[in-house]
Protein backbone atom coordinates (compact mmCIF):
# COMPACT_ATOMS: atom_id res chain seq x y z
CA UNK A 1 0.00 0.00 0.00
CA UNK A 2 1.23 3.49 -1.00
CA UNK A 3 1.85 5.84 1.70
CA UNK A 4 0.39 8.47 0.34
CA UNK A 5 -3.30 6.44 -0.56
CA UNK A 6 -2.86 5.27 2.98
CA UNK A 7 -3.08 8.60 4.58
CA UNK A 8 -5.50 10.12 2.45
CA UNK A 9 -7.85 6.99 3.05
CA UNK A 10 -7.14 7.35 6.87
CA UNK A 11 -8.30 11.38 6.88
CA UNK A 12 -11.47 9.64 4.23
CA UNK A 13 -12.45 8.16 7.22
CA UNK A 14 -12.15 11.02 9.66
CA UNK A 15 -9.26 9.46 11.03
CA UNK A 16 -6.72 11.76 13.03
CA UNK A 17 -4.53 9.82 14.41
CA UNK A 18 -2.84 6.54 12.85
CA UNK A 19 -0.31 3.70 13.43
CA UNK A 20 0.77 1.23 11.19
CA UNK A 21 2.06 -2.11 12.37
CA UNK A 22 3.61 -4.28 9.59
CA UNK A 23 4.41 -8.15 10.43
CA UNK A 24 7.58 -8.56 12.35
CA UNK A 25 9.11 -4.82 10.75
CA UNK A 26 9.37 -1.26 11.82
CA UNK A 27 11.43 -0.27 8.32
CA UNK A 28 8.71 1.68 6.54
CA UNK A 29 7.33 3.62 9.69
CA UNK A 30 9.80 6.68 8.44
CA UNK A 31 7.66 6.78 5.25
CA UNK A 32 4.33 6.59 6.17
CA UNK A 33 5.95 9.06 9.22
CA UNK A 34 6.34 11.39 6.28
CA UNK A 35 3.24 10.71 4.54
CA UNK A 36 1.29 11.29 7.61
CA UNK A 37 2.96 14.45 8.60
CA UNK A 38 2.77 16.06 5.53
CA UNK A 39 -1.14 15.77 5.28
CA UNK A 40 -1.51 16.81 8.84
CA UNK A 41 -2.39 13.45 10.26
CA UNK A 42 -0.67 12.07 13.60
CA UNK A 43 0.87 9.08 13.27
CA UNK A 44 2.57 6.63 15.46
CA UNK A 45 5.53 4.07 15.03
CA UNK A 46 4.17 0.52 15.47
CA UNK A 47 4.67 -3.29 15.31
CA UNK A 48 3.22 -6.48 14.94
CA UNK A 49 5.57 -9.28 16.70
CA UNK A 50 4.80 -12.40 16.04
CA UNK A 51 5.88 -14.46 18.82
CA UNK A 52 7.04 -17.97 18.71
CA UNK A 53 3.74 -19.21 20.06
CA UNK A 54 2.32 -17.59 17.35
CA UNK A 55 0.64 -14.65 19.54
CA UNK A 56 0.54 -11.63 17.76
CA UNK A 57 1.71 -8.79 19.67
CA UNK A 58 1.50 -4.67 18.91
CA UNK A 59 3.73 -3.04 19.79
CA UNK A 60 3.69 1.05 19.85
CA UNK A 61 6.88 3.33 20.32
CA UNK A 62 6.80 7.40 21.01
CA UNK A 63 10.82 7.39 19.93
CA UNK A 64 11.50 6.22 16.72
CA UNK A 65 15.12 6.21 17.73
CA UNK A 66 14.00 3.34 20.37
CA UNK A 67 11.53 1.70 17.75
CA UNK A 68 14.12 1.70 15.01
CA UNK A 69 16.52 -0.44 18.03
CA UNK A 70 13.89 -2.44 18.99
CA UNK A 71 13.29 -3.09 15.34
CA UNK A 72 16.98 -4.62 14.90
CA UNK A 73 16.50 -7.02 17.63
CA UNK A 74 13.65 -7.97 16.38
CA UNK A 75 14.84 -8.74 13.37
CA UNK A 76 17.32 -10.48 14.42
CA UNK A 77 15.17 -12.80 16.50
CA UNK A 78 13.33 -14.52 13.16
CA UNK A 79 13.60 -17.63 12.39
CA UNK A 80 16.50 -17.71 9.45
CA UNK A 81 13.95 -18.27 6.67
CA UNK A 82 14.26 -16.89 3.72
CA UNK A 83 11.15 -14.65 1.81
CA UNK A 84 9.37 -16.54 -1.20
CA UNK A 85 8.22 -12.98 -3.37
CA UNK A 86 6.02 -15.87 -5.71
CA UNK A 87 3.90 -16.02 -2.55
CA UNK A 88 4.39 -13.40 -0.26
CA UNK A 89 5.02 -10.47 -2.26
CA UNK A 90 8.71 -8.80 -2.32
CA UNK A 91 9.11 -7.66 1.15
CA UNK A 92 10.23 -3.93 0.17
CA UNK A 93 11.40 -0.96 2.21
CA UNK A 94 10.01 2.18 0.73
CA UNK A 95 10.38 6.49 0.61
CA UNK A 96 7.09 8.64 1.25
CA UNK A 97 7.11 8.74 -2.87
CA UNK A 98 7.13 4.81 -3.12
CA UNK A 99 10.51 4.75 -4.37
CA UNK A 100 12.38 1.12 -3.26
CA UNK A 101 14.96 1.45 -0.66
CA UNK A 102 15.48 -2.16 -0.13
CA UNK A 103 14.41 -5.53 0.36
CA UNK A 104 14.06 -7.92 3.63
CA UNK A 105 15.54 -11.25 2.93
CA UNK A 106 14.45 -12.98 5.68
CA UNK A 107 10.19 -13.93 5.27
CA UNK A 108 8.71 -11.47 7.86
CA UNK A 109 5.70 -13.69 7.40
CA UNK A 110 7.33 -16.06 10.50
CA UNK A 111 7.71 -16.57 14.02
CA UNK A 112 10.72 -14.65 16.37
CA UNK A 113 12.22 -17.62 17.98
CA UNK A 114 10.88 -14.71 20.91
CA UNK A 115 8.26 -16.29 22.96
CA UNK A 116 5.64 -13.43 24.80
CA UNK A 117 7.56 -12.52 28.02
CA UNK A 118 10.61 -12.43 25.97
CA UNK A 119 9.36 -9.81 23.31
CA UNK A 120 7.41 -7.79 25.85
CA UNK A 121 10.03 -7.72 28.00
CA UNK A 122 12.72 -6.86 25.21
CA UNK A 123 10.04 -4.10 24.03
CA UNK A 124 9.08 -2.36 27.18
CA UNK A 125 12.89 -2.37 27.62
CA UNK A 126 13.21 -0.36 24.27
CA UNK A 127 10.35 2.10 25.57
CA UNK A 128 7.35 -0.09 23.52
CA UNK A 129 3.86 0.03 24.34
CA UNK A 130 2.17 -3.39 24.04
CA UNK A 131 -0.87 -4.54 23.39
CA UNK A 132 -1.78 -7.92 22.39
CA UNK A 133 -3.29 -7.68 18.76
CA UNK A 134 -6.86 -9.19 17.74
CA UNK A 135 -7.34 -11.14 20.97
CA UNK A 136 -11.25 -11.66 19.79
CA UNK A 137 -9.46 -13.25 16.53
CA UNK A 138 -9.50 -17.32 15.67
CA UNK A 139 -5.83 -16.58 14.63
CA UNK A 140 -3.01 -15.82 16.35
CA UNK A 141 -4.55 -14.43 19.71
CA UNK A 142 -3.01 -14.80 22.90
CA UNK A 143 -6.08 -16.50 24.09
CA UNK A 144 -6.61 -18.31 21.18
CA UNK A 145 -2.75 -19.49 21.16
CA UNK A 146 -2.56 -20.05 24.85
CA UNK A 147 -5.88 -20.91 25.87
CA UNK A 148 -6.10 -18.36 28.29
CA UNK A 149 -5.11 -15.74 29.87
CA UNK A 150 -1.60 -16.04 31.11
CA UNK A 151 -1.00 -14.23 34.42
CA UNK A 152 2.75 -12.87 32.94
CA UNK A 153 3.12 -10.70 31.18
CA UNK A 154 0.32 -8.54 32.30
CA UNK A 155 -1.22 -5.73 29.83
CA UNK A 156 -3.22 -3.02 30.20
CA UNK A 157 -4.50 -2.45 26.66
CA UNK A 158 -5.97 -5.30 24.68
CA UNK A 159 -6.74 -5.25 20.57
CA UNK A 160 -10.06 -5.92 19.27
CA UNK A 161 -10.93 -6.97 15.79
CA UNK A 162 -13.34 -4.00 13.45
CA UNK A 163 -16.37 -5.82 13.50
CA UNK A 164 -16.36 -7.59 17.21
CA UNK A 165 -19.13 -7.38 19.24
CA UNK A 166 -17.00 -6.88 22.37
CA UNK A 167 -20.19 -7.67 25.02
CA UNK A 168 -20.74 -10.88 23.13
CA UNK A 169 -16.85 -11.80 23.13
CA UNK A 170 -16.57 -10.61 26.90
CA UNK A 171 -19.84 -13.14 27.63
CA UNK A 172 -17.87 -16.24 26.32
CA UNK A 173 -14.35 -14.70 28.13
CA UNK A 174 -15.44 -13.59 31.84
CA UNK A 175 -11.43 -13.23 32.73
CA UNK A 176 -11.02 -10.47 30.32
CA UNK A 177 -14.25 -8.25 32.47
CA UNK A 178 -13.09 -4.88 32.97
CA UNK A 179 -10.14 -4.95 30.78
CA UNK A 180 -9.45 -1.70 28.36
CA UNK A 181 -10.08 -2.60 24.52
CA UNK A 182 -8.31 -1.24 21.46
CA UNK A 183 -10.37 -1.74 18.35
CA UNK A 184 -7.95 -1.61 14.99
CA UNK A 185 -8.64 -2.36 11.14
CA UNK A 186 -6.06 -4.55 10.96
CA UNK A 187 -6.09 -3.33 7.37
CA UNK A 188 -4.25 -5.94 5.34
CA UNK A 189 -5.67 -3.77 2.20
CA UNK A 190 -6.61 -0.25 1.41
CA UNK A 191 -10.07 -0.72 0.90
CA UNK A 192 -9.91 -2.23 4.85
CA UNK A 193 -8.50 0.79 6.14
CA UNK A 194 -10.84 2.37 8.80
CA UNK A 195 -12.68 -0.43 9.01
CA UNK A 196 -12.51 -0.47 12.79
CA UNK A 197 -11.05 2.52 14.79
CA UNK A 198 -11.60 3.55 18.67
CA UNK A 199 -12.39 7.61 19.64
CA UNK A 200 -8.99 8.27 22.42
CA UNK A 201 -9.97 10.80 24.85
CA UNK A 202 -6.39 12.39 25.37
CA UNK A 203 -3.84 15.03 25.69
CA UNK A 204 -2.39 14.16 22.63
CA UNK A 205 -1.58 11.56 20.19
CA UNK A 206 1.51 10.05 21.60
CA UNK A 207 1.63 6.54 23.28
CA UNK A 208 2.01 8.05 26.53
CA UNK A 209 -1.51 9.40 26.49
CA UNK A 210 -2.27 5.67 25.01
CA UNK A 211 -1.03 4.21 28.21
CA UNK A 212 -2.97 6.62 30.68
CA UNK A 213 -6.12 6.58 28.50
CA UNK A 214 -6.24 2.60 29.17
CA UNK A 215 -6.23 3.07 33.36
CA UNK A 216 -8.59 5.92 32.32
CA UNK A 217 -6.28 8.01 34.45
CA UNK A 218 -7.36 11.91 34.76
CA UNK A 219 -10.69 11.85 32.40
CA UNK A 220 -8.67 9.99 29.76
CA UNK A 221 -10.67 6.87 28.05
CA UNK A 222 -10.87 4.60 24.79
CA UNK A 223 -13.99 4.27 23.28
CA UNK A 224 -14.50 1.17 21.03
CA UNK B 1 4.52 -44.35 -0.95
CA UNK B 2 0.83 -44.92 -0.45
CA UNK B 3 -2.18 -42.97 -2.64
CA UNK B 4 -4.26 -40.96 -0.12
CA UNK B 5 -7.29 -42.36 -1.29
CA UNK B 6 -6.28 -45.63 0.72
CA UNK B 7 -6.18 -43.60 3.36
CA UNK B 8 -9.38 -41.55 2.99
CA UNK B 9 -11.05 -44.77 3.51
CA UNK B 10 -9.99 -46.24 6.78
CA UNK B 11 -10.14 -42.72 8.23
CA UNK B 12 -13.96 -41.73 7.03
CA UNK B 13 -12.34 -38.97 5.27
CA UNK B 14 -14.41 -36.31 3.02
CA UNK B 15 -12.73 -34.56 0.53
CA UNK B 16 -13.92 -31.26 0.44
CA UNK B 17 -11.91 -30.74 -3.08
CA UNK B 18 -14.02 -32.97 -5.46
CA UNK B 19 -12.03 -31.70 -8.45
CA UNK B 20 -8.90 -32.92 -6.86
CA UNK B 21 -8.65 -36.99 -7.08
CA UNK B 22 -6.94 -38.82 -3.89
CA UNK B 23 -6.57 -41.36 -6.33
CA UNK B 24 -4.05 -39.58 -7.84
CA UNK B 25 -1.99 -38.22 -5.22
CA UNK B 26 0.68 -39.94 -3.50
CA UNK B 27 2.23 -39.77 -0.16
CA UNK B 28 5.47 -40.18 0.54
CA UNK B 29 5.20 -39.10 4.40
CA UNK B 30 3.20 -36.88 6.97
CA UNK B 31 4.03 -33.99 8.72
CA UNK B 32 1.72 -33.45 12.17
CA UNK B 33 1.58 -29.84 13.46
CA UNK B 34 -0.38 -26.88 14.52
CA UNK B 35 1.68 -24.30 14.24
CA UNK B 36 2.35 -22.38 10.79
CA UNK B 37 6.04 -21.78 11.29
CA UNK B 38 7.04 -24.92 12.30
CA UNK B 39 5.63 -26.81 9.28
CA UNK B 40 6.93 -24.02 6.58
CA UNK B 41 10.03 -24.42 8.57
CA UNK B 42 10.28 -28.50 9.00
CA UNK B 43 7.76 -30.23 6.69
CA UNK B 44 8.93 -31.87 3.22
CA UNK B 45 7.28 -31.49 0.14
CA UNK B 46 5.15 -34.45 -0.47
CA UNK B 47 3.76 -35.29 2.96
CA UNK B 48 0.61 -34.80 4.14
CA UNK B 49 -0.50 -32.35 6.97
CA UNK B 50 -2.40 -33.64 9.77
CA UNK B 51 -3.91 -30.69 11.66
CA UNK B 52 -6.90 -29.00 13.82
CA UNK B 53 -6.39 -25.75 11.46
CA UNK B 54 -8.71 -25.04 9.31
CA UNK B 55 -8.25 -21.02 8.15
CA UNK B 56 -6.93 -19.91 4.82
CA UNK B 57 -3.33 -19.25 6.17
CA UNK B 58 -2.88 -23.59 6.02
CA UNK B 59 -3.46 -23.52 2.70
CA UNK B 60 -0.84 -20.99 1.80
CA UNK B 61 1.36 -22.71 3.72
CA UNK B 62 0.90 -26.36 2.11
CA UNK B 63 1.57 -24.86 -1.38
CA UNK B 64 4.43 -23.11 -0.05
CA UNK B 65 5.95 -26.15 1.30
CA UNK B 66 4.51 -28.35 -1.63
CA UNK B 67 2.24 -30.69 0.70
CA UNK B 68 -0.59 -31.92 -1.66
CA UNK B 69 -2.85 -32.58 0.92
CA UNK B 70 -4.23 -31.54 4.44
CA UNK B 71 -5.53 -33.77 6.86
CA UNK B 72 -8.20 -32.09 9.01
CA UNK B 73 -8.64 -33.86 12.47
CA UNK B 74 -11.63 -33.79 14.80
CA UNK B 75 -14.32 -33.22 12.15
CA UNK B 76 -13.16 -29.65 11.47
CA UNK B 77 -14.19 -28.79 8.06
CA UNK B 78 -13.00 -25.69 6.08
CA UNK B 79 -15.03 -22.81 5.40
CA UNK B 80 -15.44 -22.16 1.40
CA UNK B 81 -13.16 -19.20 0.79
CA UNK B 82 -10.78 -22.08 1.88
CA UNK B 83 -11.97 -24.66 -0.39
CA UNK B 84 -11.62 -22.47 -3.31
CA UNK B 85 -8.10 -21.15 -2.70
CA UNK B 86 -7.24 -24.94 -2.09
CA UNK B 87 -8.79 -26.15 -5.12
CA UNK B 88 -7.03 -23.24 -7.30
CA UNK B 89 -3.89 -23.96 -5.81
CA UNK B 90 -4.32 -27.89 -5.98
CA UNK B 91 -4.25 -28.95 -2.57
CA UNK B 92 -6.60 -31.51 -1.51
CA UNK B 93 -8.74 -30.95 1.67
CA UNK B 94 -10.03 -33.79 3.86
CA UNK B 95 -11.82 -34.08 6.68
CA UNK B 96 -12.02 -36.29 8.88
CA UNK B 97 -14.22 -37.13 12.81
CA UNK B 98 -10.45 -38.81 14.14
CA UNK B 99 -8.02 -37.13 16.44
CA UNK B 100 -5.07 -36.62 15.94
CA UNK B 101 -3.34 -38.99 17.39
CA UNK B 102 -5.75 -42.04 15.97
CA UNK B 103 -5.27 -40.31 12.36
CA UNK B 104 -0.74 -40.08 12.96
CA UNK B 105 -1.28 -43.47 14.17
CA UNK B 106 -3.00 -45.10 11.19
CA UNK B 107 -1.04 -43.03 8.50
CA UNK B 108 2.42 -43.91 10.22
CA UNK B 109 1.29 -47.95 9.99
CA UNK B 110 0.30 -47.56 6.57
CA UNK B 111 3.04 -45.61 5.49
CA UNK B 112 5.76 -47.74 6.85
CA UNK B 113 3.78 -51.79 5.98
CA UNK B 114 4.54 -50.53 2.34
CA UNK B 115 7.85 -50.63 1.46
Amino acid sequence: MSPRAVVDRAKSCGIDWMAITDHNSLANCPAYAAAAAAAGLSFTWGVEVHTSEEIHLLVYFDDPGAAQAFGKELYASLLPIGNDPEFFGDQVIIDENENILGMEPKALMNSSVWDLSTAVGEARGHGGYCVPAHVDACVNSLIGQLGFLPAEPQFDLFGLTAKADLNEFLQGHPELAGKSWLRCSDAHYLADLGSGSSRILAAGPSVGELAKAALGLAERKILV
Amino acid sequence: MLKLSEYLAVIDGTNHTPGIDPENIEISGAYVCDMLSDVMGSAREGQAWITIMKHLNTVAVASLTGIPAIIFAKGNSPEETVVQKAAEDGICLVSSPLDTFSLAGILYGMLNQIV
